[in-house]
């Protein structure tokens, strides 16, 4: 015997998701995921966007990871709020870990919320957690063939940190055909040209992240 | 590795759709999988085995059916076939594509017994 199915295999991730959305949307906070290959630099960079956007807006940081808390202990110093998720051998977050964590946050008083991904640049693409937007981390150490490699994330993402710009002189990455590539398959992504050690760039991202938090925050606000 | 999570999924199905029946085996499982999605095949079957050892879906055939990537134009109704994921409209060179197909990912039917 037949029988007829037609049902999606992340459909419960995706209930969550919808109901973390919901939480978040309630809140009033904007809600990013990073995501990107180990070692890319997304801890880095969100230290050093944390004491750009420390004075401007409430901040929470959810660090995932397969097994430490090093990047959250890295984030507590910052001074902001921050939660770990340890996934215990998965390759990527989902939603009902971050749902479970967010009630150790006091989510009235935080206006954006950011999630660092396991590092990997694959699994956490198909798993959302109810955020806002996606942020793909690319050090430009990694090559620049991986936008065709793995073009999913870059669909997927709003905006693509290239990071890791100050050690361009020592790698045979060319820019412009790392841009065109990033750009056929998401004409409409923002591209920002990071590096996390000397804080080229680190301004632009942080101005253009606050104008994402503030947009929200005045919808709701008319809402 | 995240096809195991993906293959946790499909056996939720599985589950939700034969839990009430008197399904005493299943024996095929047809999987709809988009281009664009990180699915890779190979390794949904290698899991799938592993799911299905012990349980009432054992020896049952796995069928991936694999769904190209489309999509279509907003500005000038094009729809066509996305080679080399490059999403400019080979009619208006717009940028305004929006993906028709190939993002797929879910339990199309099951055959049992
Ligand atoms: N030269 C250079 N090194 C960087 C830059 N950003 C990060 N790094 C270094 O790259 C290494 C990895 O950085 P992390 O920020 O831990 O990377 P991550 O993406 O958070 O890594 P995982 O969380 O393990 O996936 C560290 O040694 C950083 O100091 C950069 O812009 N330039
Ligand atoms: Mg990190
Ligand atoms: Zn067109």
């Amino acid at each position: 015997m037949e029988i007829k199915v037609n049902q999606g295999i992340l459909s419960s991730n995706e209930r969550t998701a919808l109901e973390n959305k919901k939480v978040f949307d309630e809140n009033g906070l904007f809600v990013i995921n990073i995501m990107g290959s180990p070692g890319a630099g997304k801890t880095t960079v969100l230290e050093k966007t944390i004491d750009i956007l420390v004075n401007s807006v409430k901040l929470g940081v959810i660090e995932g990871d397969i097994y430490t808390s090093k990047d959250a202990q890295r984030i507590e110093k910052h001074g902001v709020p921050v939660k770990q998720i340890n996934t215990g051998g998965a390759c990527h977050l989902d939603a009902g870990m971050v749902s479970k964590v967010l009630t150790d946050f006091r989510l009235s008083e935080i206006e954006l919320l950011v999630i660092e991904n396991v590092g990997n640049l694959v699994c956490p693409v198909e798993f959302n957690l109810g955020e806002d937007i996606k942020i793909a981390v690319l050090s430009i150490t990694e090559g620049d063939d991986k936008p065709m490699k793995y073009p999913l994330i870059f669909r997927e993402s709003r905006a693509v940190i290239l990071n890791k710009v100050d050690l361009i002189d020592f790698t045979d990455v060319d820019m412009n055909s790392l841009r065109t590539d990033i750009k056929r398959i998401n004409p409409k992504i923002e591209i920002f040209e990071v590096s996390a050690r000397t804080g080229q760039g680190i301004n632009e991202w942080s101005r253009w992240l606050l104008e994402k938090v503030k947009d929200k925050n005045v919808k709701n606000a008319v809402n | 590795m995240h096809e195991t999570a993906l293959m946790a999924g499909v056996f939720d199905v599985i589950e939700k759709h034969t839990a009430d029946l008197t399904v005493q085996r299943v024996t095929k499982v047809i999987l709809v999988v988009g281009e664009m999605t990180n699915a890779m095949p190979d390794a949904l079957e290698a899991v799938f085995t592993v799911f299905a050892h012990g349980t009432k879906v054992e020896g049952a055939e796995l069928q991936i059916r694999m769904i190209p990537l489309t999509a279509r134009c907003t500005e000038c109704e094009w729809e066509g076939s996305i080679e080399q994921h490059v999403f400019i409209c080979p009619h208006c060179s717009s940028l305004g594509l929006e993906i028709k197909s190939g993002r797929e990912l879910y339990v199309e039917s099951l055959e049992v017994e």
